[in-house]
């Protein structure tokens, strides 16, 4: 609540010169506080995966990196990282191309194609959002054992290859296109594929974006239905891979550590990039899931 | 939207409904190839398991035999006797119940204060985000070793403070709290970024009518910026809800995938996840999972009634 304390004395602009820049100071004080708290715990673990055999135990605990890397060094001879790394690649990949083809399509139907029964389907699709993903672990089990796909692929990537809020998002959309383009397009003789590929996607570019986020967050970072439905170690993701790490040696913190860095690194990597188009991106899905 | 799709309707504009009728059917084959790929994959992997979940907690399934008998109510019976069952359902309210009120308001307050302009504003608005883009499984190493009552930080900073030392996450009465500690951090950013784009939409007119007229800074949040918010926390206080009752990963890791101690960070989730996946209690996990899809519902449906009450459309 101190923090909105602060914003709040900001804001009421008290009438002197100076009590106008304390504001400004305590304020921005505060949120460089907050701001580092949330770094904070990524800091501290890599200082850890960081730190020499000596500086582990230590009270109070040790918080300047030595750079002594190896910890990096043994835990990458513990487990076969290139290949829960690429299976996590490999599984967000697929379940992108094909979750995004199947809504981009499905969304098209829906607000380019007349037929009967339209809105039943595009009702059909959106009532999946009322069901609860817990109801469907235990069955989706049954069903990928009863079709030998358990410990594959696709047991991780088959269940999430529709997108509703995908279907949904590009459907508003392709629906806000004007007629005259579709119309135009007709003239010129372009088909519906062809008309879809080069201009209803490209208008639909923020939409994919969004979308696609969505999906790979979820995906990328998925633990309890693939630790369910993988067993084998040939097809788990890292995640998995770097809990059975912890519950087998939960006293290396430096190692642990290092194994953490190591799997978050390339996410960070890519929000620092990419971050201006993940908050729009955020802004947009709430924005149209209300 | 009616009006939108009817616009839309190219066929309708040619204005002749022998040509429509025929395009309708030519265009209906189309359509049925594009929702092919969708509809197949909501069929297979939401419809079939929800009519089957039903199913499932009515009958004894066993996994490995092929008896498949039918027990009527006994699965929900034996679970709402099971008290371990009532213990996980105190624990996941407790849980949603921290989780709620503490996400709404840490948004609110850090989005207030983040929301300006400037390179070092965005960049503090970054690194609030920055952990909700990352494996929870990876991030939660790092908690471990800062909950460790002998060597973590967090019990170092008490003792700076000159504050007694805690057991975090081996006592059972401070477990809960600090997996509640660690989804907030790694959570909080998402619904910052939300309420700082409500913010961005709250009228700059209105504000500064109310200044004029002579508001206190505090009056102006309660009475102005507070109430033009509620539809987007109505908005977050439901996925917040929802997103408690699911969670998953962050216990599991933080309790070395037991949902200790003594059961206090066991949630309906993980004693389901455990049930069937550690036990093989199919059924019996089933009609648990009906029990504790039901709560979501009636937890849902109740925000609905109560928004009536304090959510301000403009």
């Amino acid at each position: 609540m101190s923090q909105a304390v602060s914003a709040e004395r900001e804001s009421r602009q008290p009438r002197t010169k100076i009590g106008r820049k304390l504001g400004r100071a305590s304020r921005a004080g505060f949120a460089l506080l907050v701001g580092l708290l949330f770094l904070f715990p990524l800091y501290v673990a890599w200082v850890t995966s960081l730190d020499t055999a000596a500086h582990v135990f230590t009270v109070p605990p040790h918080l300047i990196p030595d750079f002594d890397f190896n910890a990096y060094r043994r835990v990458w001879h513990m487990a076969r990282w290139l290949m829960y790394l690429g299976n996590t690649v490999f599984i967000t990949a697929v379940t992108l191309a094909i979750a995004l083809s199947s809504s981009v399509l499905s969304a098209y139907a829906l607000s380019f194609f007349h037929f009967k029964g339209r809105n039943t389907v595009f009702m059909s699709v959106l009532i999946v959002l009322m069901i609860p993903a817990e109801a469907l672990l235990i069955p989706n089990y049954v069903i990928l054992q009863a079709f030998h796909l358990l410990n594959t692929y696709w047991a991780q990537i088959l269940p999430y290859g529709a997108s509703v809020f995908g279907v949904f998002l590009l459907r508003q959309f392709f629906l806000s296109l004007p007629d005259s383009y579709r119309d135009a397009a007709k003239l010129d003789g372009a088909g519906h594929l062809r008309f879809l590929w080069s201009i209803a996607l490209p208008v639909a570019k923020p939409a994919l974006f969004t979308v696609g986020l969505y999906i790979f967050i979820g995906c990328w970072n998925s633990f309890q239905w693939p630790l369910i439905v993988s067993t084998s170690h040939s097809v788990q993701p890292v995640e998995v891979a770097v809990s059975r790490l912890m519950m087998a040696h939960s006293v290396d913190w430096r190692r642990l550590s290092a194994a953490g860095i190591m799997t978050t690194l390339p996410l960070v990597m890519a929000f620092f990039i990419l971050q201006r188009h993940i908050v729009r991106g955020i802004r947009r899905g709430e924005g149209l899931q209300e | 939207m009616q009006a939108r799709i009817a616009e839309s309707d190219w066929a309708a504009r040619v204005g002749r409904n022998a040509a429509r009728s025929r395009r309708r059917s030519r265009e209906g084959w189309r359509a049925v190839l594009f929702l092919l790929p969708t509809v197949v994959f909501v069929a297979v992997f939401v419809y079939a398991p929800a009519a089957m979940s039903l199913a499932l907690g009515f009958y004894h399934y066993h996994l490995l035999g092929a008896r498949t008998t039918f027990a009527g109510l006994a699965d929900f019976r034996s679970a709402l006797t099971y008290p371990i069952f009532w213990l996980a359902l105190e624990h996941t309210l407790l849980y949603a119940l921290y989780m709620v009120p503490l996400t709404l308001a840490g948004a609110v307050a850090i989005a207030l204060l983040i929301d300006a302009q400037g390179r070092f504003y965005a960049a503090i608005r970054t690194l609030v985000l920055l952990p909700y883009i990352t494996p929870v499984i990876a991030t939660s190493i790092g908690w471990l070793w800062m909950f460790n009552p002998q060597y973590g930080v967090l019990n170092a900073v008490l003792h700076w403070f000159n504050l007694p030392p805690s057991q975090w996450l081996l006592s059972s009465s401070m477990a809960m709290p600090s997996v509640v500690l660690y989804s907030l951090w790694h959570g909080l950013g998402f619904n910052v970024v939300i309420v700082l784009s409500a913010l961005a939409g709250v009228p700059r007119p209105v504000w500064e009518a109310a200044a004029v007229d002579g508001a206190t800074g505090w009056q102006r949040f309660f009475r102005v910026t507070l109430p033009l918010l509620t539809p987007t926390l109505f908005f977050l206080a439901v996925v917040t809800t929802i997103g408690s009752l699911q969670a998953f990963s962050q216990i599991y890791a933080l309790s070395g995938g037991t949902g200790g101690p003594e059961y206090a960070t066991t949630t309906l989730l993980l004693l389901i996840y455990q049930t069937a996946f550690q036990y093989f209690h199919f059924s019996y996990a089933a009609a648990m999972a009906m029990l504790l899809v039901a709560l979501i519902l009636m937890l849902t449906f109740i925000q609905n009634w109560l928004s009536k009450r304090w959510v301000f459309y403009q």
